[in-house]
C-alpha cells in the first residue's frame, strides 16, 4: 500500500472502519455480546488469511476460515438457538430459496459467452445479488434478522456447492478451484450476511413503525423473547437507567 | 422438538445429496450449467442473433458506441476525445445519450501526459511494485483465430493476458498473473473471481486488471491501425455499483489519457455501467475489454500490448531516474469525492435509520448516546458506576 497516495489510503481505512462498524452492529443483533461480536470479527479477519484444503475432492477445493467456516459456524449456532421450530424451518427454507434464486438469476439469466461484461440481462452485480435476494427471501419467509443472516450466509455457500457439482460434471481441469469464502472478510458470504440483516432490520423497523409496533398477540413466548431489542438485555444500558 | 429438528436436518441433507447426485448423473459434459432449467431461460445461441447488442446514439442519431450488454438510463460513456455522454433513454437495443460536455479531467490529464513524455522504462527504485491480472470470463475466445467464441476453462483470452504480461515484463515490471479459470461464463463468475482478486491483492499490487473481450458482431468497431499495426482497440469499464466508484473512475481516466497520448486512441472509450466487477476491492482495479469476439486474437494481443507499455509509467512503478511524478491521483478530487460519498451515505443512512427506528429526533439522539456508552463499555467495564 505504500505506493498509494494519502487520499487513497485514507479512503481505504475509512471504508474498512465503516464496514467493520456495520459488521459489529449486525453481530450485535445476533444476540452475541459486544465482546462476542468483536471476537467473531477478529476471527473473521485473522481467518481470512487461512485457506484449508478440503480432502478427497476431485476438483481442487478450499475453504477459507474467515469467509467460510466462521460465518457458517455462526449460522449453525443461530439455527440451534432459534426461538421456535417454525422459525428454524423458515430460516432453512429461506436458505434453499436464496440459493436457487441466486443461482437462477446469476448463472442462468445473466449469462452468455458473447454477453459482456456481466451478461445481456445484467442489472445487478452478483456481489449485491446474494445479500439482496438473501435479505428479501429471508424476510418473506422468516421475518427475522437471524433468518436473514442464516439464509444469506448458507445460501451463498450452497451456490458454491452447485458450482462444485458443475465443475465435476464438466471435467474441470486441474487449474479450476472452488474457493469457498475465499475472499475472507471481503467475500460475498460475509457481505451477504451483513446486508441481509441490515435489509431485514430496515424493512422490519419501517413496517413496525408504520403499524405502531410488532404484532404480539397470539405469538409463542419464544418468539416474543426474540422480538425484544437486544440492548435492553445488556447491563450497560441498565446501569445508565439506574444513574 | 429436538428430535423433529434432527429429522428435518437429515431430510434436507438427504435431499441435497440426491439433487447433487441426479445433477451429476444426468448432465452431460459442457452441455449446460448444473441444474439448468433448459429452455426456460433461453439458450446461448440467442446471443449471436443480430440485434442482441446495444447501440448507443447521440441526440442526432449518430452512433457513439456498441456493446453486447444491457445499457440502462444513467450509464455514462466517455469517448477517446473526452466527450462525456449520459444515457437518457433506452428503447430495446438502442440507447440515446445526451452530451454533457467535455470531461475536464480527461482534458487536463491529456495535456499533462502529452507535455510529460511518458517515462522510459528503468530499473525499479526501492520496493518493486507489482501489477496483478486475471480473467473473470476465462472461456472468452476470438472466432477468426480460435474457431469459436468460447473455449471452456482455456479461452483465447489467456493469450491476450500473456501478451499484456509479456509487455509489462519487458518494461521490467513485476506481474502477478493469476490464470485460475472461473467458468461458466455468467454473472456469478464475478463472485468466483472475487476470491482470486482478493488473493492477488494480498501481494499489495499497485493495480489489478480483469481482462475480457466484447461480444458485438462487428469487428470494425474496434479495429484500427496504430503505429503501423492492425490492432483491436480497448474499452475500459467502470462499475456504478461500487461505493468508491469515483476513485476507480479517476484511474480509468488517467489510463485512457496516458495511453492515448502515447499510442493514439488505443483506448476507444470508458463505459460506466451497472455492476461492480470487484472494483470495490482496490481504487486502481479496472476491467478491460480487448476487442470483440469477431476480431482476430492477434489484433487483441497487439492492442493490449500497446496499452501495457504505458501502464508502469502511469503508475510510477518504472522508477526511471528523474521520472516525472506521473501519479497525479494525489492531486485529483475523485478519491476525496469517493471518501465524501461513503462518509455522507454512512451518516445520512445511519441517521435516517435511527430516526425511523426510534420514531423521533430525541429518540435517535438517545440511542446514539447509548451506542457511544456501549462502545466505551466494550473497552472499560462499568459495573461499579452506581
Amino acid at each position: 500500500m505504500e505506493q498509494f497516495p494519502a487520499s487513497i489510503i485514507i479512503l481505504i481505512i475509512v471504508s474498512v472502519l465503516i464496514y467493520l462498524g456495520l459488521a459489529q452492529r449486525v453481530l450485535d443483533r445476533m444476540y452475541l455480546s459486544d465482546r462476542g461480536a468483536l471476537l467473531v470479527i477478529a476471527a473473521i479477519i485473522i481467518g481470512s488469511f487461512i485457506n484449508l484444503p478440503v480432502p478427497f475432492t476431485p476438483v481442487n477445493t478450499t475453504i477459507n476460515v474467515g469467509g467460510g467456516l466462521v460465518p457458517a459456524g455462526l449460522a449453525v449456532y443461530l439455527l440451534v438457538k432459534a426461538g421456535s421450530t417454525k422459525e428454524w424451518i423458515r430460516a432453512l427454507s429461506a436458505t434453499v430459496a436464496t440459493a436457487v434464486i441466486v443461482y437462477a438469476l446469476g448463472s442462468l439469466v445473466m449469462r452468455g459467452s458473447t454477453a459482456e461484461p456481466g451478461g445481456r440481462f445484467e442489472y445487478i452485480d452478483s456481489l449485491y445479488l446474494y445479500p439482496l435476494v438473501g435479505g428479501l427471501t429471508a424476510y418473506i419467509f422468516g421475518r427475522s434478522r437471524r433468518a436473514a443472516f442464516v439464509a444469506a450466509v448458507l445460501g451463498v455457500l450452497l451456490v458454491d456447492v452447485i458450482q462444485y457439482v458443475w465443475l465435476v460434471n464438466n471435467r474441470a481441469p486441474a487449474a479450476a478451484v472452488v474457493s469457498i469464502g475465499g475472499a475472507g472478510i471481503l467475500d460475498t458470504v460475509i457481505l451477504a450476511g451483513i446486508v441481509a440483516v441490515l435489509l431485514a432490520e430496515v424493512i422490519g423497523e419501517i413496517r413496525e413503525r408504520l403499524r405502531g409496533g410488532p404484532d404480539v398477540e397470539g405469538r409463542p413466548p419464544e418468539l416474543l423473547r426474540g422480538l425484544r431489542k437486544p440492548e435492553l438485555d445488556q447491563e450497560g444500558v441498565e446501569d445508565d437507567e439506574k444513574e | 422438538m429436538k428430535k423433529s429438528r434432527l429429522k428435518i436436518i437429515i431430510g434436507i441433507f438427504l435431499a441435497m445429496v440426491s439433487i447433487s447426485f441426479l445433477a451429476y448423473v444426468l448432465s452431460p459434459p459442457f452441455s449446460r450449467p448444473a441444474l439448468s432449467l433448459k429452455g426456460l431461460f433461453g439458450s446461448e445461441e440467442t446471443d449471436h442473433l443480430v440485434g442482441q447488442y446495444t447501440t448507443i446514439v447521440n441526440e442526432q442519431g449518430n452512433i457513439l458506441s456498441m456493446m453486447a450488454r444491457k445499457v440502462t438510463v444513467g450509464d455514462q460513456l466517455i469517448t477517446d476525445e473526452g466527450k462525456n455522454y449520459r444515457v437518457e433513454k433506452v428503447d430495446e437495443n438502442r440507447a440515446t445519450a445526451k452530451f454533457l460536455g467535455m470531461d475536464p479531467e480527461i482534458i487536463s490529464y491529456g495535456n499533462f501526459y502529452t507535455k510529460q513524455a511518458i517515462a522510459a522504462a528503468g530499473k525499479p527504485a526501492g520496493q518493486p511494485a507489482s501489477i496483478a491480472m486475471y480473467h473473470t470470463h476465462s472461456d472468452e475466445s476470438y472466432v477468426p483465430t480460435d474457431g469459436t467464441d468460447s473455449i471452456p476453462f482455456k479461452g483465447g483470452i489467456y493469450h491476450v493476458g500473456e501478451s499484456m504480461a509479456d509487455e509489462l515484463g519487458a518494461v521490467r515490471t513485476k506481474v502477478n498473473y493469476d490464470q485460475t479459470p472461473h467458468d461458466p461464463h455468467d454473472n456469478n463468475a464475478y463472485n468466483r473471481s472475487r476470491r482470486t482478486a482478493v488473493n492477488l491483492i494480498k501481494a499489495k499490487p499497485v493495480a489489478v486488471f480483469d481482462i475480457h473481450r466484447d461480444g458485438i458482431p462487428d469487428p470494425s468497431y474496434y479495429r484500427a491501425s496504430i503505429s503501423g499495426k492492425d490492432v483491436a482497440r480497448l474499452r475500459l469499464v467502470i462499475g456504478r455499483e461500487n461505493p468508491r466508484m469515483s476513485a476507480n473512475m479517476d484511474f480509468a481516466k488517467r489510463m485512457m489519457a496516458a495511453a492515448n497520448s502515447a499510442q493514439p486512441k488505443v483506448v476507444k472509450e470508458i463505459f460506466i455501467g451497472k455492476g461492480n466487477y470487484n472494483q470495490d476491492l482496490l481504487p486502481t482495479a479496472l476491467l478491460i475489454e480487448a476487442g470483440t469476439y469477431t476480431n482476430t486474437r492477434e489484433e487483441a494481443e497487439k492492442g493490449i500490448a500497446l496499452f501495457a507499455g504505458i501502464v508502469p509509467s502511469v503508475l510510477g512503478v518504472t522508477g526511471s531516474p528523474g521520472a516525472p511524478v506521473t501519479d497525479v491521483t494525489a492531486r485529483n478530487t475523485g478519491t476525496w469525492r469517493a471518501l465524501a460519498w461513503i462518509v455522507g451515505v454512512a451518516l445520512v443512512g445511519g441517521g435516517a435509520f435511527l430516526v425511523i427506528s426510534t420514531g423521533s429526533w430525541s429518540g435517535a439522539l438517545k440511542k446514539l448516546s447509548g451506542f457511544w456508552n456501549e462502545l466505551t463499555g466494550i473497552a472499560f467495564k462499568r459495573r461499579n458506576r452506581l
